[in-house]
């Protein structure tokens, strides 16, 4: 057993084809941007070697970035105070509804299944001037005054993509926290209400306290898949007006492919992929305070 | 449950919160439900404006209600979308990338995942580890580099290039929920094939295969969602009218038949459908690979 367990060449043929895929698509294309980050390539013909002149003005003289990266932080923080709680509470909801609660989760979760292409244009329909929804919406309950281009606004362009990022992505926060709840043993629960705790010191003082883990990764996630969003703005906004719904995955892609600078856009992917890293490693770190067994 | 408090509900001066149990009104359950019920619809609302208003003449878009009973349902719509949209052919394109690459990544995984988990070998840890690592990296910040690459190397503007990334980018999740599923597996099973003289791939394709079935099976749900849904890149390697993928159907209507709202409204409800589906479909196997995903990671 331990020798063909050991065998060299079938590890080899097992391992190769995915790993060489794996660093063919995506560890080489990342030392091809650090390489092209530090060129002034403009996509055609000759190029020179800039050395870190692109970082040094994508970090100090570039407000798009830092635009950008502001965005993501409006996107996360609305997304952990509205739409987490919000999954909480309808996860405690989900738990109480029996032989139904089934069907309520399948329901909350389709919108995520749903190519993005479709949802991004279903809600610029919504928000659409003339036949968009949200503007009848306001004339029917009488106020037509706040009817608006809604995405055509800098001010509430970014707050549209927030509303639908948050209506996406709800299947996925609410089905963590509700899994996180069916990990939590039955009997502790009963043991509180045996002892005389209500509904709410039930769910106050012992089940969001053991929720805690699901927590940590439910805000991992979150985190992580508002700095990489990047689909929702490409075709609702295309970053604009005047980038205020900019995002570094559709910054990287417009500063290349509509004003051609390939190595500032590679310098950005280069920046991207640290912020991604030493963000996980630092959030992984700074949450790692963990509630013991059960 | 009900055997421990039934009898301290006979004599609920004793022990009034267990009474208050049994004697429970129907209507904190009732009130319950019509919030869940009035939570999903607004949830899905978009959705059902989506089908509603694809069954619309593009002129009925602009009245005064939300909802409008579409009287006669426009089929028509439907008609042009497959013909205005390309539908046909972007489905099959589709269909033909995202079966490929479903295949390609749970053969892989189940081949990488047997060897990460059950194989000794000294670099085991950092190759796993190295893989893993991939679940972090932005896919975006590949895509420059990426064209670059396929540039360089002529393959853009191919259908079946577009198979390489979309493989690479899930191995680091199907890997994940392999590994997770392979070592709940004891190992008595495969020792006696061995005994009996079976090669190692003769384990891993004729009795783990089977045994890993229910991962698999997540594995391919997962991937045929994310998959079938992928734009940016075969937005950014794609160039040739005839070779693009059934998102690009909604593209088509952005020139000459941009004011035919009620077609792109069909081609939407279209793009969506399959996914839906293969959602309804696999339910359980698509939360086991999010849960599992989330719980380990």
């Amino acid at each position: 057993m331990h020798k063909v367990l050991s065998d060299k060449k079938a590890i080899f043929l097992l391992i190769a084809p995915g790993l060489i895929l794996f660093v063919f698509m995506i560890c080489i294309p990342i030392f091809m941007s650090a390489y092209y980050g530090s060129t002034d390539w403009s996509g055609i013909g000759q190029y020179q070697y800039v050395g870190l002149s692109n970082y040094k003005e994508i970090l100090f003289e570039d407000p798009v970035f830092w635009n950008s990266l502001w965005n993501a932080l409006l996107l996360t923080a609305a997304t952990l105070v509205i739409q987490h709680p919000i999954a909480i509470l309808l996860a405690i909801f989900l738990t109480h509804c029996g032989k139904y609660e089934k069907i309520f989760r399948t329901i909350f979760f389709i919108p995520a299944v749903i190519s993005i292409v479709v949802t991004a244009k279903l809600w610029s329909g919504i928000f659409h001037p003339n036949y968009g929804l949200l503007n009848k919406f306001l004339e029917g309950i009488g106020l037509g005054v706040l009817k608006h281009d809604w995405l055509g606004d800098p001010n509430t362009a970014i707050w549209c993509i927030i509303v639908v990022v948050m209506w996406q992505g709800f299947g996925y926060a609410l089905l963590l926290y509700y899994s996180g709840l069916q990990g939590i043993p039955k009997d502790l629960g009963e043991a509180a209400r045996i002892d005389g705790a209500t509904h709410t010191q039930l769910y106050s003082r012992i089940m969001i306290p053991l929720l805690a883990p699901m927590m940590r990764v439910a805000i991992i996630i979150a985190v992580t898949t508002c700095l990489k969003q990047m689909e929702t703005v490409f075709l609702m906004t295309n970053g604009g007006p005047a980038n205020s719904t900019q995002f570094l995955g559709n910054y990287i892609y417009k500063v290349a492919f509509s004003s051609s600078l390939y190595g500032y856009g590679n310098a950005i992917s280069v920046l991207f992929i640290v912020f991604c890293l030493i963000l996980t490693v630092v959030l992984n770190k700074a949450l790692k305070k963990d509630v013991g067994e059960f | 449950m009900f055997s421990t408090i039934q009898p301290s509900a006979q004599k609920p001066q004793t022990k009034p919160a267990s009474s208050r149990i049994v004697r429970r009104s129907p209507w904190p359950r009732l009130a319950l439900f019509a919030f869940m019920i009035v939570v999903a619809l607004i949830q899905l609302f978009p959705l059902i404006w989506l089908v509603d208003y694809s069954l619309l003449k593009s002129g009925d878009f602009f009245g005064k209600n939300f909802l409008v009973w579409p009287d006669p349902p426009q089929w028509a719509n439907y008609k042009n979308a497959f013909t205005y949209g390309r539908v046909p052919l972007f489905f099959f394109n589709s269909l033909l990338v995202t079966v490929i690459t479903v295949a390609a990544s749970a053969v892989l995984a189940l081949m990488m995942g047997y060897a990460f988990t059950r194989m000794k070998w000294k670099l085991s840890g950092f190759f796993l580890g190295f893989v893993m690592l991939g679940m972090i990296i932005p896919i975006h910040a590949t895509l420059l580099p990426n064209f670059i690459l396929f540039h360089k190397l002529d393959m853009l503007n191919n259908l079946f290039t577009l198979i390489l990334p979309y493989t690479a980018i899930v191995i680091p999740i199907s890997m994940f929920i392999m590994t997770g599923f392979l070592e709940t597996i004891p190992r008595a099973i495969e020792e006696s094939a061995v005994m009996d003289g079976a090669g190692i791939f003769g384990v891993i394709f004729k009795i783990i295969f089977p045994i890993t079935k229910p991962a698999i099976a997540t594995i391919c749900v997962l991937n045929f969602i994310s998959t079938w849904n992928e734009f940016i890149m075969a937005n950014t390697f794609l160039t040739s009218e005839d070779i693009k993928t059934i998102p690009f159907s909604i593209m088509k209507f952005a020139g000459e038949y941009s004011s035919n709202y009620g077609a792109q409204f069909a081609v939407m409800t279209i793009i969506a459908l399959p996914t839906i589906l293969i959602y309804l479909l696999f339910t359980e196997q698509m939360t086991k690979g999010i849960t599992a995903g989330a719980v380990k990671g």
